[in-house]
């Protein structure tokens, strides 16, 4: 199998500044899947006992001249430690050089042991050049490789209601509070583009209601309307007896990291239950620059695991 | 409702509840009247801490209970959950008692459509806690103020003998010392009135009187006053009355909300809560 590129200035930026260090806040390790138009960057693709993170970029997006073949319809899959990667970016920015190349190589770390893989990025300035060496897995097998593609055209298949998400900074303060409170999560969004957030436990239940947020799909029909005067509890009883809204419980802390895809400034969030109440899905979107355009160069997912209900 | 208020300084709540935490487990007593609340917490026989929340510090405060309203709730998780409301903006909190099921309600909403509430289940409590008083003792009193800073540091630093401390208040030569023998050696700290007397804000003793107490109660009385209480510097008051009872007060000011308030001066008249501690004697020494 052979991969090589060359990192286009946006490309290292988009990965140094913006999605490396949201993806280190969920897990040490990601894997990189690369295929003949794309590049994917994922946690816990295959046992999503945690938040699932999925980062799909168009090869055109963050390389020049990218050459990718495998005897695996030209995709190639492996994991590696996402600080290391951090660093071997940083410190080629700061090298300043002429161009970035990667590619995947095997080599003896010394030599008596055999030939491992690395990922190797080679930055050549106008007086010296730097070679960095990140040690990645084993390649995927075929099998994993397709577990991941299967995971990927899953998290496509989108809630019927996605809801734009409050202020991502007003919910990392709210959150913050509340996981000293209780450790699972109860999140509602309605059609009505209303976004609840609750932790209860026998003594105390904290909650928070942001309402009249956008709506992206089914949304509640013309006329339709909550009582304004009942308690924030009320009106998501309401929403829920009417079918117009979905409910479920997640782990506080796996909210609170996904929370930090605030790393990737993106430009919307939208959060909305999957189907069957099987996953809490987050949706975000970047715009193409200078546009109020999702960009389809670039599309980030993430899901988390919902919790069985307790009673 | 028996009570209905609104209160646009939480942060103020919060650090007044904060003092008074001395254990991580902590049950409260608060007693709703027509003056405002009071939260009691006490280690029976031994520490009662108590703070005085007027009805002139709330922005509107609605009482129509027929008798005085009294329940338990516990400390920590009041803190914490008023914690939850005091990082959003200059909003009014509204706080309301009883609930559906006797909870303690808190409400706040913001112009943008947003809204932070939280239900806090509460105790029947038939505890009436004991009402202390350092007065009217016929003049065994002794009562001095000092500096709220370095009244925290000497008690802080007389953590290293180990040992109970006992406070010593005389009139001739005037001054306070606070003193610690232990297995690891004595420390003994002076605050002498004639010498020192910008530490104090007021001094008052006719005869020396001399308790000791139990250093973890006596560290409870200031390990946790809030920083704006040692910047102010307003001064905490200590009393010694009959027995050896003895009364720690401090002030925390409380700042209104901007929108309301111009005068940058926070010790404008009414915007005082007050933080109590009354510690007994320790009898062993």
């Amino acid at each position: 199998m052979k991969f090589k590129a060359f990192f286009t200035d946006k490309g290292v930026t988009t990965l140094e500044k913006k999605f490396v260090p949201a993806f280190e806040k969920i897990g040490k390790t990601c894997y990189v899947y690369l295929t003949r138009t794309h590049v994917t960057l994922m946690h816990n693709a295959v046992n999503a006992d945690g938040v699932q993170a999925i980062a799909q970029f168009k090869e055109a997006l963050l390389f020049d001249d990218y050459r990718i073949s495998s005897q695996n319809e030209d995709r190639i899959a492996f994991t590696l430690d996402l600080n290391l990667l951090l660093r071997a970016l940083k410190s080629s920015v700061s090298m300043d050089g002429d161009k970035l190349q990667i590619k995947l190589v095997k080599k003896r770390p010394s030599l008596n042991e055999r030939p491992m893989p690395y990922l190797t990025l080679e930055s050549k300035g106008f007086r010296s050049a730097v070679v960095q060496d990140i040690p990645i897995s084993q390649p995927l097998s075929r099998g994993d490789v397709q577990e991941l593609q299967d995971t990927i055209d899953a998290v496509h298949n989108l809630p019927r209601t996605l809801v734009q998400m409050p202020d991502l900074g007003q919910l990392q303060i709210l959150v913050d509070r509340l996981k000293n409170v209780g450790e699972a999560l109860d999140v509602a969004v309605t059609f009505h583009g209303d976004v609840h957030l609750q932790v209860s436990t026998t003594l105390v239940s904290i909650g928070s209601e942001f309402r009249r947020l956008q709506v992206l799909g089914e949304r509640a029909a013309a006329g339709s309307t909550l009582d304004a005067t009942a308690s924030p509890a009320m009106r998501l009883e309401q929403a829920l007896a009417r079918g117009e809204a979905s409910s479920v419980q997640v782990k506080i802390k796996h909210f609170a990291k996904s929370l930090q895809c605030s790393l990737t400034r993106p430009d919307t969030c939208y959060v909305g239950v999957a189907p069957s109440d099987s996953y809490l899905v987050m949706k975000f979107q970047f715009y193409a620059p200078a546009t109020h355009h999702p960009d389809t160069a670039v599309t980030l997912h993430y899901r988390l695991p919902v919790l069985e209900r307790v009673g | 409702m028996e009570l209905r208020c609104v209160l646009d300084n939480v942060q103020g709540l919060v650090d007044s509840l904060s003092a008074v935490r001395w254990k991580k487990q902590q049950d409260a007593i608060c007693e709703v009247s027509e003056h405002g609340l009071v939260i009691i917490v006490e280690e029976w026989g031994c520490l009662q801490a108590r703070v005085y929340y007027r009805k002139e510090l709330f922005v509107s405060y609605e009482y129509s209970a027929e008798s005085r309203p009294r329940f338990g709730v516990s400390l920590g998780l009041l803190v914490d959950t008023l914690s939850t409301f005091s990082s959003t903006g200059t909003t009014g909190l509204e706080l309301s008692y009883p609930g559906s099921d006797m909870q303690l309600l808190l409400k706040l909403t913001d112009a943008d459509n947003t809204c932070i509430y939280a239900e806090i289940r509460t105790k029947v409590t038939d505890t009436v806690p004991k009402e202390y008083s350092v007065d009217g003792d016929g003049g065994r009193r002794a009562v001095f103020a000092v500096k709220s800073a370095a009244l925290k540091e000497a008690i802080d630093d007389l953590e290293w003998p180990g040992s109970s401390i006992s406070i010593t208040i005389s009139p001739d030569p005037a001054g306070v010392i606070l003193r610690g023998e232990g297995h690891h050696g004595d420390l003994q700290i002076d605050f002498p009135y004639d010498a020192h007397n910008e530490l104090f804000a007021a001094f008052q003793c006719q005869s020396e009187v001399s308790y000791s107490y139990k250093y973890k109660f006596l560290r409870a009385t200031t390990a946790n006053v809030p920083n704006s209480v040692t910047k102010d510097n307003r001064g905490s008051k200590l009393t010694i009355g009959a027995g050896g009872l003895l009364k720690v007060q401090h002030l925390i000011s409380l700042r209104q909300a901007q929108q309301h308030n111009m005068d940058p001066n926070p010790t404008q008249q009414g915007r005082v809560s007050y933080v109590e501690f009354y510690l007994m004697p320790d009898e062993e020494a």
